[in-house]
């Protein structure tokens, strides 16, 4: 774009003043390999009135509930609490927190009043270490008095908290679980918080519904659905769900089975397994079904694929077309062509992958020949393997987490089939669900 | 179906054949007694004399069959001049003659003079014991800034060593300088690095955080001495952008970093 004369003096003139206004500082950090937990505290939050109390409760704990499963924070023991409980900046005795034995880095505290129906929530995260500058966070939420609601801020807070932690990596306490459950007497898809909180059920079909995956946006959930197909004949077809008009959108029916849709990482193509051509292969269609072309090419059965989030260029997917009856793991380009195995010591069954959202790790469900089904990770680089659950039922359909640091999928430890969630290095594994037998997870994308 | 079945799965069969034997041989005698009874008596259209001659229909003029459909030239289209111009005729293009390529007079192909062979030229003098390797130092690319004053707001001086802390902004939001160290440290992955490198000294990079945490500016200041370590360094910067916000009451519109990075498998 030209400038004129006139617009660079105006450029050369404001040049120095704009360098002297501003002084950009520096540090110096580093890594070793490895990262250090952050030790962080929540004070109970004071309720400004009697009425406030349970609510001022419920805030805190679920803020603490979050911090502790966000996976990068350790939190220190209530009992190691100072007895001086702050609700605002001016009562916050910096020194009795940072000192032994709470011993902790920052304080998250505040205050809750709710007035008639209008709910008002003061928080803050104070860097107790810092005299000069303390304050880390400070925001106020205001909402309706509904339990809901004060479970909402504190997800949000606690969000605030973990991403300015992280550096950058958005939390996600505030995102969804879709799944399949049967408590109703047919496999309906339902929705939950990522604790497992405000379950609630989606679709009404009264028949088969399964596979469950949120769209890149959030807007829509594409899932296997037993429905009429072509001339009438009931089989598997692809369905879609908008979260946005709560109803079911049309989407083509194809002959044969139809199932297992995957998103692309840009929301705009869905790959699915059909038979429509006779035997079960891959096929990629766009986001509202139109243009199916087929993908694969190969005797055996070819479903469960998985888009690389990262790249979009790279298919995990299943397929027992090596011939000895064992689904195994391949990749293909996205657009179809050189598909290859991912060998793993020793044969079985291989099902289920799931693409960590940095799309450097692989989780599956592997049913090793002397074993039980069990959750593994694998670095698609140097297919270095890390098993994440053990000895514990079957474990299968892995999903993770928009943060890459968590993974939920479903367990059978307990007797019945049900969503557990844990960290992804295994750890911290805690049950979503009880009621009834629920199946296959998909986690949903940070909320906008 | 089922009857047939179970008919063709009962084990005897010998009555069945001879049934089978015997009426076989009755229908093949029952067809060559009947050819020799069928093969006698007169002839088609009796004796050669009684035979009827049949004229062909063209040749009785009497019958006054159809003409022969003439295709006559259709008089529908006018052949008159209309009121449309009649599509102008096709220039005619002078046909290009192919023109010779000029030959040079000169066919013989040019002299090659050989080059005389270099010389090597041994540098009798040891290199100094603090030599810098070639292209892997120098002076250090320090964060550049205002001329003179290359570290703004640095207590160390003008230069700054790694480790050594950092300036006015690392002691005020040291929440932020660890919440970058973790980011950029839990995606510098081991499986990044050549599997064969079991050790690298350290590496520093420097860039810079803008506003909004993006990272820009990525460079090298000291190499570990291993290319891949090195890759894998930048990537891990790379891949943590953008980073979180700056702090609201940091006013510059930038901060300089500098990352270490010790690698040990």
């Amino acid at each position: 774009m030209p400038i004129g004369i006139v617009g660079r003096l105006a450029i050369l003139l404001l040049l120095p003043i704009s360098a002297f206004a501003q002084k950009p500082d520096w540090f110096t950090t580093g890594t070793g390999m490895g990262v250090q937990k952050a030790r962080i505290a929540v004070a109970d939050f004071a309720p400004a009135s009697p009425a406030a109390q349970p609510l001022g409760k419920e805030f805190s704990d679920v803020v603490r509930n979050d911090l502790e499963f966000s996976g990068i924070i350790e939190m220190v023991s209530l009992s190691m609490y100072p007895t001086q409980v702050p609700s605002q900046p001016s009562e916050l005795n910096a020194q009795a927190w940072s000192d032994p034995p709470a011993s902790t880095q920052a304080v998250a505290f505040g205050n809750l009043s709710a007035n008639g129906n209008a709910l008002a929530i003061q928080a803050w995260l104070y860097d107790v270490h810092n005299t000069a500058a303390p304050a880390m966070i400070a925001k106020i939420y205001r909402g309706d008095v509904t339990d809901a609601q004060v479970r909402l801020f504190a997800h949000q807070f606690a969000d605030e908290i973990v991403m300015k932690l992280s550096g950058g990596v958005p939390g996600i306490s505030t995102t969804q679980i879709a799944f399949a459950s049967s408590r109703t007497g047919n496999k309906e898809i339902w929705v939950m918080d990522y604790d497992g909180a405000n379950q609630h059920q989606l679709t009404s079909l009264r028949s088969i519904a399964l596979t469950p995956r949120w769209s890149p946006d959030n807007s829509r959930i594409a899932f296997t659905c037993w429905a009429p197909g072509v001339r009438n004949v009931v089989s598997a077809q692809i369905c879609m769900y908008s979260m946005i008009t709560g109803k079911l959108i049309s989407f083509p029916r194809w002959s044969g089975t139809n199932s297992s849709p995957s998103w692309s990482p840009d929301g705009s193509k869905i790959m699915f397994m059909s038979s429509m051509q006779g035997n079960p292969e891959l096929y990629i269609a766009d986001s509202n079904g139109a243009h199916p072309k087929r993908l694969t090419f190969s005797v055996g059965v070819n479903t469960s694929p998985a888009w690389n989030p990262k790249t979009g260029l790279q298919v995990a997917f299943v397929s027992d077309r090596s011939g000895n009856g064992h689904p195994q793991l391949y990749t293909m380009n996205a657009d179809g062509t050189g598909a290859e195995r991912i060998e793993l010591q020793d044969a079985g069954y291989v099902i289920d992958p799931a693409w960590s959202p940095n799309g450097q790790l692989l989780a599956f469900s592997w049913q090793r020949p002397d074993g039980n089904y069990d959750i593994y990770a694998m670095d698609i680089v140097n297919h270095q393997l890390v098993q994440l659950t053990r000895d514990t039922g079957r474990n299968e359909r892995p999903c993770w987490a928009p943060d890459g640091r968590h993974i939920v999928f479903e367990s059978t430890r307990t007797g019945s089939r049900q969503i557990w969630s844990m960290l992804a290095d295994g750890t911290q594994a805690r049950p979503l669900t009880t009621q009834g037998s629920n199946e296959s997870p998909s986690w949903s994308a940070p909320r906008q | 179906m089922v009857q047939a079945a179970q008919q063709f799965a009962d084990p005897s069969l010998k009555a069945k054949l001879v049934w089978s034997a015997t009426l076989h041989a009755a229908l093949g005698a029952t067809i060559l007694v009947s050819a020799f009874i069928n093969g006698r008596g007169e002839r088609w259209a009796g004796s050669p004399g009684d035979s009827i001659s049949v004229g062909m229909v063209g040749s009785i003029p009497a019958i006054p069959l159809p003409k022969p459909v003439a295709v006559t030239p259709s008089r529908v289209v006018d052949e008159t001049k209309g009121l449309y111009k009649d599509e102008p005729a096709p220039k005619v293009v002078p046909p290009v003659t192919a023109q010779p390529i000029p030959v040079f007079k000169d066919k013989k192909p040019p002299k090659i003079v050989p080059s005389r062979p270099s010389k090597v030229l041994e540098d009798p003098a040891p290199p100094p014991t603090n030599a810098v390797p070639y292209g892997g130092g120098g002076a250090p690319t320090l964060p550049y800034l205002a001329p003179g004053k290359p570290i703004v707001g640095s207590t160390q001086g003008d230069m700054s060593f790694p480790g050594s802390g950092g300036g006015e902004f690392g002691s005020k939001y040291s929440w932020y300088v660890d919440a970058v160290r973790n980011r950029i440290g839990s995606n510098w992955l081991q499986s990044m690095v050549d599997p064969s490198v079991r050790f690298a000294p350290r590496a520093v990079i420097t860039f810079q955080i803008l506003r909004d945490g993006t990272i820009a500016n990525i460079q090298i200041l000291q190499s570990s001495g291993n290319r891949s370590v090195d890759d894998s360094a930048r990537r891990a910067i790379m891949s943590s952008s953008p980073v979180s916000k700056l702090p609201g009451d940091y006013s510059a519109p930038l901060v300089n970093v500098q990352f270490w990075f010790d690698f040990k498998r």
